[in-house]
């Protein structure tokens, strides 16, 4: 008796807090529901992005942009992802895009292999399929629309840094997800292109710390203590960036330990301004949300991208690679101090 | 009756050296030991004034929380939405000495009420639900999560001033070369170590854990004492909340993701048993200690990353199979 009456308690909370969790995912969906542009004309085409997660600046100043683009261009623009950066949650969003008939599908892949067929399925019912911001390259997607090559931000990031080393010293990286193909793909540049420019300069480790900032901050502690020569740390994603630079401001070398990284503008602004981060590299990312609605405005009307397109919204110097198959934004952006401000996300 | 209320203080009574400390503290104390001595002579940099101070700091707020994890924990509950209800109180504390200036104090305080007010609704729902605490917590897990996000407003908190560097990681939350932050999970540990060893409410906790039903014919006020507990432990996550904020910065969405699991991790390898009943606060600190000082040797030694992963699983195995054992010899005993 006391035991059925337990397991039905039991359960009726568990529904409950189905329930409850249930419904707050569903409320966020409405939340990115507000963000969709345009007007509802009868042939106005839908552009869907489905971002690795919804919340955070850079994928938010995206969206900006992406608005921005759908007025310019007449066309309807949804913007919905999970918000956590799961490929689980975020293959569920693109499959019930693909069951609403959207035109262009554009998708920012947690993990590129398991979105592959999904993309495919998106394919095979009509729709353009396209990545932005982290491509799928094994996927049927007909435009990767790049921010900045692994090329151009390796070289970037170890530019800024050993100009303020004066090319010489030991540096280290605070990278964050050990499996992000796009960071991966940096520090190898990074590596090669130390050891041929720059021969007096020394990478001394790359430790992991995951998107957790006060983390990145703990190990880039861990990194000076280690190494009582290090005069650089670089920052390879959006919180590690600010973490090895607060790392450097709480132990008191600054001056001493220079830092870049790839942070979003107004998170570094502090640390800009105090010197312990000399310089952000990163992309317009407004700019690439917008050229990402260009070229899936392009793509459903069957228009083919020129090799150097004209974008319009502001956008110079993207060039279109149709070997690849790919859009490219431009060369990286420094940002500094002296421009920080310049940048509202 | 007697004998169910208090088992531990008739047991001290028969073997009082042995019972100075419950579990395994002075194993653990001797692989922290053991791992300094090490690394002290593997390499130049562990032990220095900066490093250990980078340590203990790295494990302040987890140390904090695990006090009152352990409490919960002991009453044989557990709560997995302390890194929600952190992400709570830093995004409303952080935008607070943002946005409108709120002092020192006031931030703190604020931090600390709402800190037991999350506590104090998971302590409700599970003495008064009857449900097991982790259904509960998983549920406000999610909640606190959303709440959070919300909060947020799909922006991060950046720019946050220093006003709360009392708590931080630099120069300015030191106290005699410590980090603040490490002198207060130890105040609070001392405190409740003899709180819980010495007060009759305290040991309440571990008879609830023991036999909640033998507690409540013994007259202990079964649900008072859960709720407690939980709130104890809010308390706490709102007090490692200003830890985290500290020196300022940034404040992310992601803040607190995964916190539960590292507090739990200090736990149970400074001892406390998972089943309830068991386990020691002086205990926990050691645990968070020692996988902090494991996390920061990777680095020193320049070992890959996850093999802080590996370590962190094989100490609690090892720690919950050494309490298994422990148990099996008391009841053969």
């Amino acid at each position: 008796m006391r035991n059925t009456r337990r397991t039905t308690s039991v359960l009726a909370v568990a529904l409950v807090a189905v329930v409850a969790v249930s419904g707050c995912s569903k409320k966020s969906e409405t939340t990115a529901a507000t963000g969709t542009g345009g007007t509802s004309g009868a042939k106005q085409l839908k552009i869907a992005f489905v971002p690795k997660l919804q919340g955070i600046p850079y994928f938010e100043a995206m969206n900006a942009g992406g608005q921005k683009a759908a007025k310019d261009l007449n066309v309807q623009w949804i913007y919905k992802g999970s918000t956590t950066a799961d490929p689980g949650a975020q293959t569920d969003i693109v499959k019930s895009l693909i069951q609403q008939k959207v035109d262009v599908l554009v998708v920012a892949p947690n993990d590129p292999d398991s979105m592959a067929p999904v993309l495919a399925d998106a394919k095979a019912k009509g729709i353009k399929v396209m990545t932005s911001d982290t491509d799928a390259p094994n996927s049927v997607r007909e435009v990767f629309v790049n921010q900045a090559t692994a090329d151009g931000i390796g070289k970037a990031l170890t530019d800024a840094l050993l100009e303020k080393m004066g090319g010489k010293g030991k540096y280290a990286i605070v990278s964050c997800g050990q499996t992000a193909a796009n960071l991966n793909a940096w520090i190898a540049v990074q590596k090669k292109y130390t050891a041929e420019k720059y021969p007096n300069a020394q990478i001394v480790d790359t430790v992991y710390a995951g998107e957790d900032e006060a983390k990145a901050v703990s190990m880039a502690k861990d990194l000076m203590n280690a190494h009582p020569d290090l005069t650089g740390l670089v920052g390879e994603c959006t919180s590690s960036a600010p973490g090895v630079a607060k790392a450097v401001r709480e132990a008191g070398k600054i001056g001493k330990v220079f830092t870049v990284g790839l942070g979003t503008p107004q998170a570094m602004k502090p640390y800009l301004t105090d010197g312990s981060s000399s310089s952000s590299i990163l992309w317009n990312v407004e700019n690439l949300g917008y050229l990402t609605v260009w070229a899936g405005a392009q793509l459903a009307n069957g228009k083919t991208i020129d090799a150097k397109p004209a974008v319009g919204g502001g956008i110079d110097g993207a060039t279109y690679t149709a070997a690849q198959k790919m859009l490219l934004l431009g060369e990286p952006l420094r940002i500094t101090k002296a421009n920080v401000d310049q940048f509202n996300y | 009756m007697t004998a169910l209320v208090e088992p531990a203080a008739l047991r001290s009574r028969r073997r009082p050296v042995a019972r100075a400390v419950e579990g395994q503290e002075l194993a653990l104390v001797a692989v922290i030991a053991a791992l300094w001595v090490a690394l002290s002579f593997g390499t130049n940099t562990f032990l220095t004034a900066g490093n250990l101070s980078n340590i203990v700091f790295a494990v302040a707020p987890v140390a904090l929380i695990g006090i009152g994890m352990t409490a919960i924990i002991v009453t044989g509950g557990i709560d997995v939405s302390v890194g929600s209800a952190a992400a709570v109180v830093m995004v409303v504390v952080a935008k607070l000495i943002r946005d409108s200036g709120v002092p020192m104090v006031e931030a703190i305080a604020v931090a600390l009420v709402l800190g037991v007010l999350l506590g104090t609704v998971n302590g409700l729902l599970v003495a008064l639900g009857g449900i097991h605490p982790i259904i509960v917590t998983f549920g406000t897990l999610n909640l606190f999560r959303f709440v959070a996000l919300r909060l947020f407003e799909n922006k991060q908190v950046t720019g946050v001033p220093s006003t709360l560097q009392w708590f931080g990681g630099g120069e300015t939350g030191l106290s005699i070369g410590v980090p603040n932050a490490w002198w207060l999970a130890m105040a609070v540990a001392a405190v409740m170590w003899v709180y819980m060893r010495h007060w009759p409410t305290g040991r309440h906790w571990y008879a609830v854990g023991g036999d909640p039903a033998a507690a409540r014919l013994a007259g202990i006020r079964v649900h008072r004492r859960l709720v407690a507990a939980y709130a104890l432990t809010g308390l706490l996550v709102g007090l490692a909340a200003c830890v985290l904020i500290g020196s300022g910065g940034l404040v992310q969405q992601n803040a607190g993701t995964g916190l539960e699991l590292q507090v739990i991790a200090a736990v149970v390898i400074g001892g406390t048993s998972i089943l309830g009943g068991r386990g020691t606060v002086l205990g926990t600190l050691l645990g968070a200690l020692l996988v902090g000082t494991v996390t920061s040797a990777i680095t020193l030694l320049g070992w890959r990353s996850e093999l802080t992963e590996l370590f962190i699983g094989v100490f609690i195995l090892v720690a919950v199979g050494v309490d298994l054992l422990r148990e099996r010899r008391r009841r053969s005993a």
